[in-house]
């Protein structure tokens, strides 16, 4: 992979993390509004805080996971034995390729769900619903890219494979 | 596709995925897929409706919050105060460090609701500590990682969250159901530690004047109210359990940033994205947890396991043990947040049936999930803090098994008496029944 390339992923990687910050802190935002509009007359009740707050938490989950897969940070289970060097080699290509497998039914099954939920409207604020469903096949694109990264190192023995603890 | 066969294939799949060291969460997703795509009645979509449907949550929200909470607490040095204020309380019984360890542990599962935050914060202060006065390093690492699971049980709690909105139970009921259990866990502990320290001569320290108590405790008083805040407003009815972590995130900001001033403006990205990305990772799993309990309802399994129970005809304490020994062995390979919804869901109609109050199952489930959090092959609290000793998980095994010992017995307790459980919502919450 040329540095080029690796640069381009750098920078998305770095966007997610920008973006899941920002998120976090903003998300803190209708749900303080929603405390002070109870006790006070100072702002009215909105009801649209609580359900732009889900919103933003379902992207707070898939950006995190999205982070989680390039930095290998998901919880695994590690139950057998240590192997020698080619038993290392066989399981990491077996983890390898089945996560790649998982990403491309998150990509095809996501966009189906996603283009399924284009026609509709949320129920409080009135949002498409797209912009919410598309988090999925964006899930599933990134991860087919960053495990193909992985994969890329694999095979030329650069990178650890195993997800362990964040 | 009976409940069997259907049962079989979900865990079948889901085992050898996570053999093959596929993520948990991931697994959990990929195991129900082939069942998706064979059945004429079910589509692929559904997985994700499914996930939608679990993170579409307004009070798993809570789950971010109170770990950022914590993580807050702990950049901002509230925790050295907490052990400041233990140091004076117990630090001069034999063993000083572990008994503040164990009660530095409590206090903060007072702020936090979640385990690996404590182990994480307490860990990188206590074992170094410990170390320099002569504990055995396995001895902190296994006092640490045993303690910090009272961060689930002790109210707030990330775990009773997801019980409560996936099981459909009064959060602020369960709660007020940990508080005596996670004490019961805390003393118990503190016996073991007694009994090290008596045998391998740990040092204890001076008497503490009266002066220093009140000078510890006058330092570490706005964090102590942070518990009363949160669990008086949310059993008081004033917010919900998600406006209760926001309130916490805001209080231990300007606790931070205004009053102690340990903690910068600079400091802050780094914290919200350490948590938003904890949180994340934990909670992906609720996702696919979900579209794999889907599946197990949908071919009825949890109806088929209440008809095998009934055959056998046990009693309440009888099925309450048997609940205890799924959820101790569940816990010990995946994380509590996926057990929860797939433990949870199956076997409360056998626990119902056996005529069990919702919250003491709720109970018995969470404090068996929380020995899962420190015993291998899938203990994160353990990890963190082998991680924070530089010694290996294998090497703290046996000091960790001394430990639990004591806290199985709490659990036995919890099992047979209920009314541990079920005194203090019943006392203080006027319509619980």
């Amino acid at each position: 992979m040329g540095g080029g390339v690796r640069r381009l992923l750098n920078c998305y990687y770095s966007l997610l993390q920008i973006l899941l910050t920002a998120m976090l802190g903003l998300l803190l935002v209708p749900v303080t509004l929603q405390i002070v509009a109870r006790y006070s007359n100072v702002i009215p009740r909105y009801i649209w805080t609580e359900e732009i707050a889900r919103f933003a938490f379902v992207w707070i989950i898939m950006i995190g996971s999205i982070i989680a897969i390039r930095d290998k940070s998901h919880f695994i289970v590690d139950v057998l034995p240590e192997f020698g060097r080619t038993g290392r080699k066989v399981l990491g290509a077996i983890t390898l390729v089945t996560m790649f497998l998982a990403g491309a039914i998150f990509t095809y099954g996501g966009w189906k769900f996603a283009v399924f939920g284009s026609i509709q409207h949320s129920e409080l604020a009135g949002l498409p619903m797209l912009a919410i469903y598309i988090a999925w096949p964006v899930l599933g694109v990134s991860w087919l890219i960053f495990t193909t990264e992985q994969i890329y190192d694999f095979i030329r023995d650069t990178g650890e494979v195993a997800h362990g603890t964040p | 596709m009976g409940p069997l066969e259907a049962g079989l294939l979900l865990f079948g799949v889901f085992g050898v995925l996570v053999l093959i060291r596929i993520p948990v969460s991931v697994a959990l997703g990929l195991a129900s897929v082939p069942i998706f795509l064979i059945h004429d009645r079910l589509s692929i979509t559904l997985l994700f409706t499914e996930m939608f449907r679990a993170y579409n949550s307004f009070l798993l929200l809570a789950v971010p919050f109170f770990l950022l909470a914590a993580n807050l607490m702990n950049a901002a040095g509230i925790t050295d105060r907490m052990i400041r204020l233990c140091r004076a309380l117990v630090g001069w019984m034999p063993g000083g460090l572990g008994h503040v360890n164990v009660s530095v542990s409590m206090l903060f599962a007072g702020i936090s609701g979640s385990s690996t935050a404590d182990a994480a914060g307490i860990g990188s202060l206590m074992i170094p500590a410990m170390e320099k006065e002569g504990y055995d390093t396995p001895v902190s690492v296994a006092i640490t990682a045993c303690s910090s699971v009272m961060g689930v049980i002790i109210p707030p709690s990330v775990l009773m969250i997801v019980w409560g909105g996936v099981m459909s139970v009064s959060i602020g009921g369960l709660f007020l159901a940990g508080v005596i259990p996670g004490i019961l866990i805390g003393g118990s502990m503190m016996v073991a530690v007694y009994i090290y320290a008596l045998k391998r001569g740990y040092p204890r320290y001076p008497f503490p004047t009266v002066r220093e108590v009140v000078a510890s405790f006058l330092s570490s008083f706005f964090a102590l109210m942070t518990p009363v805040l949160i669990v008086g407003g949310i059993v008081g009815g004033y917010f919900t359990p998600t406006e209760a972590s926001v309130i916490a995130v805001l209080y231990s900001m300007i606790l931070g940033l205004f009053v102690y001033r340990n903690l910068g403006f600079k400091k802050l990205p780094g914290v919200f994205y350490e948590s938003a990305r904890f949180a994340a990772i934990a909670l992906f799993a609720v996702g696919t947890a979900s579209a794999f309990s889907f599946l197990l309802a949908f071919f009825q399994v949890p109806k088929a396991l209440v008809s095998m129970f009934a055959d056998l005809s046990m009693g309440s304490v009888q099925t309450a043990l048997v609940v205890a020994g799924c959820f101790l062995v569940i816990g010990m390979f995946i994380d509590a947040i996926p057990a929860i919804i797939i433990l949870g869901t199956v076997l409360w109609p056998v626990a119902e049936t056996a005529g069990m109050h919702p919250i003491h199952f709720a109970i018995i489930g969470i404090v068996s999930l929380a020995f899962g959090l420190v015993t291998p092959p899938y203990g994160l609290c353990l990890l963190i803090s082998c991680s924070i000793g530089k010694i290996r998980v294998i090497d703290a095994l046996r000091d960790t098994t001394i430990i639990l010992f004591p806290m199985l017995i709490v659990l036995l307790g919890i099992v047979l008496l209920p009314e541990l459980v079920l005194w203090l919502p019943r006392l203080l919450m006027p319509h619980f029944n």
